[in-house]
C-alpha cells in the first residue's frame, strides 16, 4: 500500500519503521529536515520536507495516489486539516491524531465533515490501557475487539491453576464461553487443537465475552486479586479519561494533582466516587498520608518520566500490588521491567499500536471482507484479525465443518448483532458478522482461501 | 568498521559482476575465438572469489555511512582489477595495470583506451570492453539493489555513494523499486537506441557496442577512428541525440511517464543543460566555419562533439584538436561542466554549477546588503545550506584531485597540454583530451605510475571522490 505519514516524531518514525518493515511504500513528511535525515537514513521509506498541510506538499508526497494518510503532528488542528486536503486530493483512507478533549467531545462531527477515517486520541487510548491492565492484574497483555465486546487475554498458567495438565477439550467443557486461542511455549507458538495438553509455564491466550472471561478467571482464583482500588497521581488528559472509563465499574479512585485549578474542574467534571486531593504527588509523606498501601494500585502519570518511575519505585517497595508507570521516553523499558516496574504505558507506542491495527487490516481488507483490526499476538507469530463477512462472500451460510478451512486457521469468535458465539462445526457465518480469526502471522493473505467453500473440493 | 558485512555484501556484488561476462564469453565462444578461455576462466574467477567472501556471515547487519562507502569504493576497484583479468589472460593486453587502466575506463564509463589498435581484439573482448560501460553507466551497485532481495533500509548510502549528484534521491518510497525503474528507463532507453541504429542499417554487433557505449556515455568504439569510421552523418546524428538523451537527469524520463510535463520544462538543471548544448553547438559552428565547407557539414561536426563532450562520452567523428581555439576553450568548458545529476554521465554536473553561480550571486547580495538574508533556491526550493557547502567543498576537492594528478603525471614530460587534459579528460571520464591525447590519441605512451593515477582519477570521478577518500583514510578502519 502507498502510505503517507505526516509528522516524523516518535508515532510517525515507529509507525514508519513498522510499515516499510512490512513492505508498504512509506513517505514522511516533516518540516524538521534533521527528522527526516534520520528516518530517511535507517528507513527504506521516502521524505519529503514541507508543511503537512499544504497542498503541493501533499501532492510531492504522493497523496493523490495514497492508500492511508496517517497525520500524527503535534497540532490537531493540523491533523485535520491535512486529513481533509488528503481527502478532497485522492487519498482514500485518513488518519488522525486528535488529543485535545475539546474536540474529542465532538468527534462524530470532525469525523463526519472532515472525512476523518479513524482518529485516535493518545491519552484515551492509554487510559483504555491502563483500565484493562487494573482489570486484570495478573495478565501480560488484554486485547478487546468488537468494540470492547471481545476480550483476549493473555496470562501465565501457574503452578496450582485448576487447568494445567488439563487438555482443551475438558477446558471448552467446562467453560463453554471461552476459547483457548492460542499459546506460547518457550518460544514457539501453537495454534491448538482439542487435544493439546496446557501446561505450566504456557502463555494462553484466551477469548471470550466479558461476562465469561470475568467467571472464567474468577473460577481459576485469580480473581481474588482484581485491584479495586487506585491512587492516580497527575491530573492530565489521562487520568480523566481513565476516571470516565471506571465509572460504573466500582473502583475507588484517589486522584492527586498540584495545581488548585486543576482540582476544581476535576472534581467538577468526574463523578463522586473520585476523590481529588490537591498537592505534589512526588512527596512521600503526602502518599502516605493518603494510604498508599491501601490501595489495590498506584498508576503515575506524572509530566516528568524521572517521577513517574521514582515514584512508581518507591510504590513496588512498599508493597503495593500493581503500579502502572508512564513513560514517554520508552528507552529503558527492559531496565524497568528488571527494577520490578513491569507495567509500563507510553502514550505513542499506544497510538502506534492503535494506528498499525488499522493499518494493517485495511492491508488484508478484500471484496468480501473488510478487515477491521489486526494485531500481531504471541510474540508477533499469530495474527488475530478482526473482520466484517459482507453480502455475497462464497463462505456464508455454510457449516464451518464443511467450510475447507485452512490449516492453522481458528474461528475463534462470531459476533452477530451484539450476540457472541463461540462457533463449533455446525455453527456458519453470516453476512454481517463480526468475525475473528486466529492464524499463523501472514499466513492468510487472502480471506476466502483460510475459508475456501468444501463442497467443491 | 563492520569488516565481515562488507565482505559478504562485496561477495553477493562479484556474483552479479561475474554474471555480466557471460554475453561476452557467448559471443566468444560462438565465434570460437581464443578469448573465450580467457573470459570463461575470469568469470569463473570473479564468481570463486564472490562465493568466498559470500559465504561470510555478518554478525549485525547495521549498515553505516562508512559501510557503504566502504563496500562501493572496494567494489569499483574489485570489479574493475577482476573485469580486466580476460585482456591480461587472452594477451591482447599484456600489462596488468593496462588491463586495469582498460577496465577502469570501461566501469567508470570514461572510455580512455590504451590500445592503438582497437580492431586487432576479437569481438568478446571487444564486446566485454563495450559492457562494461553499460553497468557501469547507471551503477553497479544500483543493478544489485534492484536484483539482490533486499538489504534493508540503509542500504540507501550504498545508492547515495554510487550515484551522481549533490543530493541523490529516490523516486518511489523503496529504494529496490528506485532501482528497478531506474534500471528499467535505462535499459528500455538502450533498446529504443539499438533498434533505431539497426534501422539506419548499422549491423548488429556495431549497433551494440555504440548503444553500450552511448547509454553508459562510455565512448568505446570497435573502430580506431571511433563513430569518424562510418563517415555516416545519419549515425552521428542518431548516436549524438542519444548521447544527450542520456545525459539528462533520469528522474526527469520518471516524470515524463507519470505525466508530469511541468516539473520537466520548469527543471533548472534539465534547461540550463540544453541550453548550453544549443549555444555550444551554434558557437562552434560558427568558429569552424572556414575549415568545412558548409554550414551543415560545420554543424554536423560541431553537433556530435558538443553532444560527446558535454555528456563525457568521448566518441570520436572530427579531431577538434585541429580546430581554432575558441572553439577548443568552449570544448574543454563542456569537459569541466559535465551533464545533468543523475545522469550517466561525468563531470562537476550542471546542477553544482548553477549552485555556485547563485552562490556567487548571494554573496554579492550580502556585501551590498550586509544584514540581508537570501536563501539559494533551485527549482523553488530552498537549498540546504549543508548541501550549498558540500557542493562548494567538492568543487576545491575536485580541482585539488585534478591539480595533484596532473604534478604526478608531469613526471613523464610530455607538453602541458597533454599531460593536464590526460588528467581532466580522466577525472571527468570523458575520454579524449587534447594534444596526444586527442581524439586520434591514446594513453599508450604513459608510464605505469601515470596509469594507475590516471585509474585512480576514473574511479574518483565516477565516485565523486568521497567514497574513495574514505578508503583511504585511517578513521575508516578503527573501531571507533
Amino acid at each position: 500500500m502507498n502510505i503517507v505519514i505526516v509528522g516524523d516524531g516518535k508515532v510517525g518514525f515507529t509507525l514508519a519503521s513498522y510499515l516499510a518493515q512490512e513492505n508498504h511504500d512509506v513517505t514522511i513528511v516533516d518540516q524538521d529536515a534533521a527528522a527526516l535525515e534520520k528516518a530517511s537514513e535507517t528507513l527504506d521509506v521516502m521524505c519529503v520536507r514541507g508543511n503537512g498541510a499544504n497542498v503541493r506538499t501533499l501532492l510531492e508526497a504522493g497523496v493523490d495516489e495514497a492508500d492511508v494518510l496517517i497525520a500524527v503532528t503535534t497540532n490537531d488542528e493540523m491533523n485535520m486539516v491535512c486529513c481533509l486536503a488528503a481527502k478532497q486530493l485522492g487519498a482514500k483512507y485518513t488518519v488522525a491524531r486528535i488529543r485535545d478533549p475539546e474536540y474529542t467531545e465532538s468527534l462524530t462531527v470532525l469525523k463526519d465533515k472532515l472525512n476523518i477515517d479513524l482518529v485516535t486520541n493518545p491519552e484515551r487510548a492509554t487510559a483504555m490501557e491502563i483500565s484493562r491492565l487494573l482489570r486484570f492484574p495478573f495478565a501480560i497483555n488484554v486485547e478487546t475487539f468488537a468494540h470492547g465486546r471481545v476480550e483476549m487475554v493473555e496470562f501465565k498458567v501457574e503452578e496450582f491453576d485448576p487447568i494445567a495438565n488439563m487438555s482443551l477439550i475438558t477446558l471448552h467443557q467446562r467453560y463453554p464461553g471461552v476459547l483457548c486461542s492460542a499459546v506460547l511455549r518457550g518460544h514457539e507458538a501453537i495454534i491448538p487443537d482439542g487435544h493439546h495438553v496446557i501446561r505450566v509455564g504456557d502463555r494462553m491466550h484466551v477469548l471470550g465475552d466479558i461476562m465469561s472471561i470475568t467467571n472464567f478467571f474468577k473460577n481459576l482464583g485469580k480473581d481474588t486479586k482484581r485491584v479495586r482500588s487506585a491512587m492516580l497521581l497527575g491530573g492530565g488528559h489521562i487520568s480523566y479519561y481513565f476516571a470516565k472509563i471506571t465509572a460504573g465499574m466500582g473502583m475507588k479512585l484517589s486522584l492527586i494533582e498540584i495545581l488548585p485549578e486543576k482540582c476544581r474542574k476535576l472534581s467538577e467534571q468526574l463523578g463522586d466516587e473520585v476523590n481529588v486531593i490537591c498537592g505534589d504527588a512526588a512527596e512521600e509523606e503526602l502518599l502516605e498520608q493518603e494510604n498508599l498501601t491501601q490501595f489495590g494500585a498506584l498508576v503515575c502519570l506524572l509530566d516528568r518520566d524521572e517521577e513517574n518511575m521514582m515514584t512508581g519505585l518507591y510504590a513496588v517497595r512498599r508493597g503495593v500490588g500493581k503500579v502502572v508507570v508512564k513513560v514517554d521516553r520508552p528507552n529503558y523499558v527492559d531496565v524497568l521491567s528488571d527494577m520490578g516496574l513491569n507495567s509500563v504505558v507510553s502514550p505513542k507506542l499506544s497510538t502506534a499500536n492503535a494506528i498499525l491495527r488499522t493499518v494493517r487490516a485495511l492491508a488484508r481488507s478484500q471484496d468480501s471482507a473488510v478487515v477491521e483490526k489486526l494485531y500481531r499476538i504471541v510474540e508477533d507469530k499469530v495474527e488475530a484479525l478482526e473482520f466484517t463477512a459482507k453480502e455475497g462472500a462464497p463462505y456464508l451460510n455454510i457449516p464451518l465443518s464443511r467450510l475447507k478451512i485452512r490449516k492453522g486457521v481458528l474461528v475463534a469468535v462470531l459476533v452477530r448483532s451484539r450476540k457472541i458465539i463461540i462457533p463449533f462445526g455446525n455453527d456458519h457465518i453470516e453476512a454481517g458478522d463480526t468475525v475473528i480469526l486466529i492464524a499463523r502471522a501472514s499466513s492468510i493473505g487472502a480471506l476466502e482461501d483460510a475459508l475456501g467453500e468444501g463442497d467443491r473440493r | 568498521m563492520n569488516i565481515r558485512l562488507v565482505l559478504n555484501l562485496l561477495g553477493r556484488l562479484l556474483l552479479v559482476d561475474s554474471a555480466f561476462m557471460a554475453p561476452a564469453l557467448l559471443i566468444a565462444v560462438l565465434d570460437g575465438t581464443p578469448d573465450a578461455a580467457a573470459l570463461g576462466i575470469s568469470m569463473g574467477l570473479t564468481a570463486a572469489v564472490g562465493a568466498m567472501m559470500a559465504v561470510v556471515r555478518p554478525r549485525s547487519d547495521t549498515l553505516r555511512p562508512r559501510e557503504g562507502f566502504t563496500v562501493v569504493a572496494m567494489t569499483w576497484v574489485l570489479v574493475s582489477f577482476l573485469g580486466g583479468l580476460p585482456f591480461y589472460f587472452s594477451g591482447y593486453i599484456p600489462s596488468l595495470i593496462d588491463s586495469f587502466f582498460e577496465t577502469v575506463s570501461g566501469f567508470t564509463t570514461t572510455g580512455s583506451t590504451i590500445l592503438t589498435d582497437v580492431e586487432k581484439l576479437p569481438r568478446g573482448l571487444l564486446f566485454w570492453r563495450s559492457f562494461t560501460h553499460w553497468v557501469g553507466g547507471m551503477g553497479v551497485l544500483v543493478l544489485s539493489l534492484a536484483l539482490l532481495p533486499r538489504m534493508g533500509g540503509r542500504s540507501i548510502f550504498l545508492m547515495r555513494a554510487e550515484s551522481p549528484g549533490p543530493s541523490p534521491g529516490k523516486l518511489v518510497p523503496r529504494i529496490g523499486q528506485t532501482a528497478k525503474i531506474l534500471y528499467a528507463l535505462y535499459l528500455g532507453l538502450s533498446v529504443l537506441m539499438f533498434f533505431v541504429l539497426m534501422l539506419c542499417g548499422m549491423n548488429w554487433f556495431d549497433a551494440i557496442i555504440h548503444t553500450v557505449g552511448t547509454a553508459g556515455t562510455g565512448g568505446f568504439s570497435n573502430y580506431n577512428l571511433s563513430v569518424g569510421h562510418y563517415q555516416n552523418p545519419l549515425y552521428e546524428v542518431v548516436i549524438g541525440i542519444f548521447l544527450l538523451l542520456f545525459g539528462v537527469n533520469f528522474s526527469m524520463y520518471f516524470y515524463l511517464f507519470r505525466g508530469d510535463w511541468r516539473t520537466v520544462w520548469k527543471n533548472t538543471e534539465t534547461r540550463l543543460y540544453f541550453g548550453m548544448v544549443s549555444a555550444s553547438v551554434l558557437l562552434i559552428a560558427l568558429n569552424i566555419l572556414p575549415e568545412y565547407s558548409g554550414f551543415a557539414e560545420s554543424l554536423r561536426y560541431s553537433f556530435f562533439q558538443v553532444a560527446t563532450i558535454i555528456t563525457t562520452a568521448g566518441f570520436g567523428t572530427a579531431d577538434f584538436n585541429q580546430w581554432p581555439m575558441f572553439s577548443k576553450i568552449i570544448i574543454f568548458i563542456l569537459m569541466m561542466t559535465g551533464c545533468c545529476a543523475g545522469s550517466t554521465g561525468g563531470g562537476l554536473k550542471l546542477i553544482r554549477v548553477s549552485m555556485l553561480f547563485k552562490g556567487i550571486k548571494r554573496e554579492i547580495h550580502r556585501t551590498v546588503h550586509p544584514r540581508g538574508v537570501s536563501v539559494i533556491k533551485i527549482d523553488g526550493r530552498a537549498l540546504d545550506e549543508e548541501i550549498y557547502s558540500s557542493v562548494a567543498l567538492y568543487f576545491f576537492s575536485y580541482m585539488a584531485v585534478i591539480i595533484i594528478a596532473t604534478l604526478i603525471v608531469s613526471l613523464d614530460n610530455f607538453d602541458f597540454e597533454s599531460t593536464f587534459t590526460a588528467v581532466v579528460a580522466c577525472f571527468n571520464n570523458i575520454g579524449p583530451g587534447f594534444g596526444m591525447v586527442g581524439p586520434m590519441g591514446n594513453f599508450s605512451e604513459f608510464s605505469g605510475l601515470s596509469k594507475i593515477v590516471l585509474s585512480i582519477c576514473m574511479l574518483l570521478g565516477r565516485l565523486e571522490l568521497y567514497p574513495l577518500l574514505l578508503l583511504m583514510s585511517r578513521r575508516t578502519w578503527t573501531r571507533h
